[in-house]
């Protein structure tokens, strides 16, 4: 049911969750889909991305630049050690042991730095008010974040479509040891995608800090809900991940505002769709 | 590998190992304190969705993370049914059952995906149940958890010492790990391996392989919602803390290092469960940093020298590894 103004708000909202959710799903669909590694630990990074937001922002401009660099420098080094460790343990069922303990480890660390409750973080100066739509209020920020998510998204499809490196990430999704062949180190292009994926968390967590705010519990949720959009929209694949996420921010918005005892469940319905409509498809294909 | 058909361990057969332990394992309440004693209990439960977490990972070669759930359906009928039914024989048939059932109509629609997909599908499983004994507050009295009666036996006499509470989970878990070592030895168990080593094989040979899948993980199910039934009995509380993904991983862990061994399953849990929990009292909050540190070492091991020393020690494991490169592999 149409009612109006809230409804748009809902809209935009879940326009906002979205590209959020999206930020921290397409790298985790590159690291299952092209690197091949699985990594369960990819939401710890986006809540160490949240905390450096909250320790470093302060609410001003300098502050969110140097907190999106740290988590940007900081996720590309523990992404780096990350591919190392995956490296030791080839297996894909090792490595989600071994994720599941990294994230288990990291959470312990977080929770010992900033404490079990949860924080919450000021936007930058000048984007912490509101801006009036069709007479109703809504943050600035989020408006903002609507366009650094869709500069994101626009920036990883031109990347992954567009350029060598793109071109070398999905040739090694194909046929590795082709490229292998071809003198490029599956190895190295395997830590350059965990490495990069691990970055765009981290920083995803520090512009989400004001929307989705640092508290233990966070890493789980964020991780639970990329799994099941990289799922859904097919890993490795960036333009499935998007539409999924897109989905999936837009159900959860619109839940939490009309539906909320609903809203938990419904990622997972919107998971159980996407693959039944894939495997729907397979099945009429093999036929 | 030893031509011998008797699995040993350190050189020891391992009937006379077995024996042993259960010898040992019964004599545990004359020798521990009651906090041990108590902790042990719950390592049995945690052994028993451990050993659920193996039917699915290592016989159909389906890793599983998501079997917290079928723990959940089970300990939550336990309790319900406990505060008209106290008969811990009459809520571990009703646990397992009501596992099995949930399994069923889960299982029909996961069996049909492999490898990452049927792993996140389990994931998310597990959270939605996890949220459904949270919110179903008439039901499951939500985050405050359900507290339940002492069990009682056959002759009608209640379960409410520790020792005699152990007693019990030990008996109930070695009759229900025993029932599984016959069934892995029977036709059906080998009919789950061959799928698991040959699935397009199995199909070709006009084995419904869907039908068999899903009645291993119907199995699994039963197993971790006899152990839901357990721990009400251990506990005499649920909540949804204990459906958690913590409570799948562990499974997962426990039935990765336990391998292709059941017995070596229940150890690897009743270890992780120790470590966890004596290491984590002593120092106190520790306990995740320590289970953390516990999945990474296992995974290392598992990657390189640790497996080859792991395969010298565990002479013979209980039935032989897979020899076909084609075989599933996650």
């Amino acid at each position: 049911m149409w009612n109006g103004v809230g409804d748009l708000i809902v809209a935009i909202d879940g326009v906002a969750y979205g590209l959020l959710l999206y930020t921290v799903a397409a790298g985790l669909s590159l690291c299952l889909g092209v690197a091949g590694v699985m990594q369960l630990s990819h939401g710890t990074a986006y809540l160490a991305g949240a905390y450096a937001a909250w320790a470093l922002m302060h609410g001003t401009w300098v502050g969110l630049l140097t907190a999106l660099a740290a988590a940007i420098v900081g996720g590309a080094a523990a992404g780096t050690g990350l591919a190392l460790l995956l490296e030791a343990v080839p297996r894909h069922l090792d490595q989600a042991l071994a994720t599941i303990g990294v994230a288990l480890v990291g959470a312990y660390v977080l929770t010992e730095v900033w404490g079990a409750e949860p924080l919450s973080v000021d936007p930058p100066a000048g984007l912490g008010g509101s801006v009036d739509i069709a007479g109703r209020p809504y943050p600035v920020y989020r408006m903002v974040f609507i366009v650094i998510g869709a500069g994101l998204a626009a920036g990883l499809w031109l990347v992954v479509h567009r350029t060598r490196a793109g071109a070398v990430m999905r040739a090694v999704a194909a046929d590795p040891a082709m490229v292998a062949a071809l003198g490029i180190p599956p190895r190295r292009m395997r830590a350059a995608v965990v490495a990069v994926a691990t970055a765009a968390a981290a920083a995803a967590g520090v512009l989400g800090a004001p929307v989705v705010g640092p508290s233990p519990g966070i890493d789980h949720t964020v991780l639970l809900l990329s799994l099941v959009i990289v799922v859904a929209g097919g890993a490795g694949s960036t333009r499935g991940a998007l539409v999924a996420a897109m989905v999936v921010g837009q159900i959860q918005t619109t839940a939490v505002a009309g539906w909320p005892t609903a809203a938990p469940y419904l990622p997972y319905a919107v998971l159980a769709l996407a693959l039944l409509g894939r495997f729907g498809i397979n099945r009429r294909r093999s036929a | 590998m030893t031509s011998s058909s008797r699995a040993r361990f350190l050189g020891i057969p391992a009937p006379a190992l077995t024996a042993a332990g259960v010898a040992a394992s019964m004599s545990l309440p004359w020798l521990a304190d009651a906090y041990t004693v108590s902790l042990a209990s719950y390592g049995l439960v945690a052994a028993l969705v451990a050993v659920s977490a193996h039917l699915l990972t290592t016989t159909v070669a389906m890793p599983t993370l998501g079997q917290a759930a079928y723990f959940g359906v089970g300990a939550y009928t336990a309790a319900v049914l406990g505060q008209g039914v106290s008969s811990g024989l009459v809520q571990l048939i009703a646990a397992a059952t009501a596992g099995a059932g949930a399994a069923a109509v889960i299982g029909s629609a996961l069996v049909r995906t492999r490898g990452m997909v049927f792993l996140v599908l389990t994931i998310a499983v597990g959270e939605v149940a996890r949220v459904a004994a949270e919110q179903a507050v008439p039901l499951t009295g939500g985050g405050n958890g359900l507290a339940a009666v002492p069990v009682s036996l056959p002759g009608g006499a209640e379960l409410v010492h520790d020792g005699h509470v152990y007693l019990y989970i030990l008996t109930c878990t070695l009759a229900i790990t025993g029932g599984l070592h016959v069934l892995l030895r029977s036709r059906t168990g080998i009919t789950w391996r061959a799928i698991a080593d040959h699935e397009a094989r199995m199909q070709a040979n006009g084995f419904s392989v869907h039908t068999r899948l899903w009645t291993a993980y119907v199995t699994a199910g039963a197993l971790a919602g006899a152990a839901g039934a357990l721990l009400i009995a251990a506990r005499r509380f649920v909540s949804p803390t204990d459906v958690a993904f913590s409570t799948s991983a562990l499974a997962l862990l426990a039935a990765i290092i336990g391998a292709r061994s059941v017995t070596a399953t229940v150890f690897a849990a009743l270890l992780i469960v120790g470590v966890r929990d004596v290491a984590g009292a002593a120092l106190p909050g520790t306990s995740p940093l320590l289970l953390g540190l516990v999945f990474v070492a296992a995974a290392l091991a598992r990657g390189g020298r640790g497996r080859r020393l792991a395969a010298r020690v565990l002479r013979r494991p209980d039935y032989p590894p897979r020899s076909h490169p084609e075989g599933r592999q996650l």
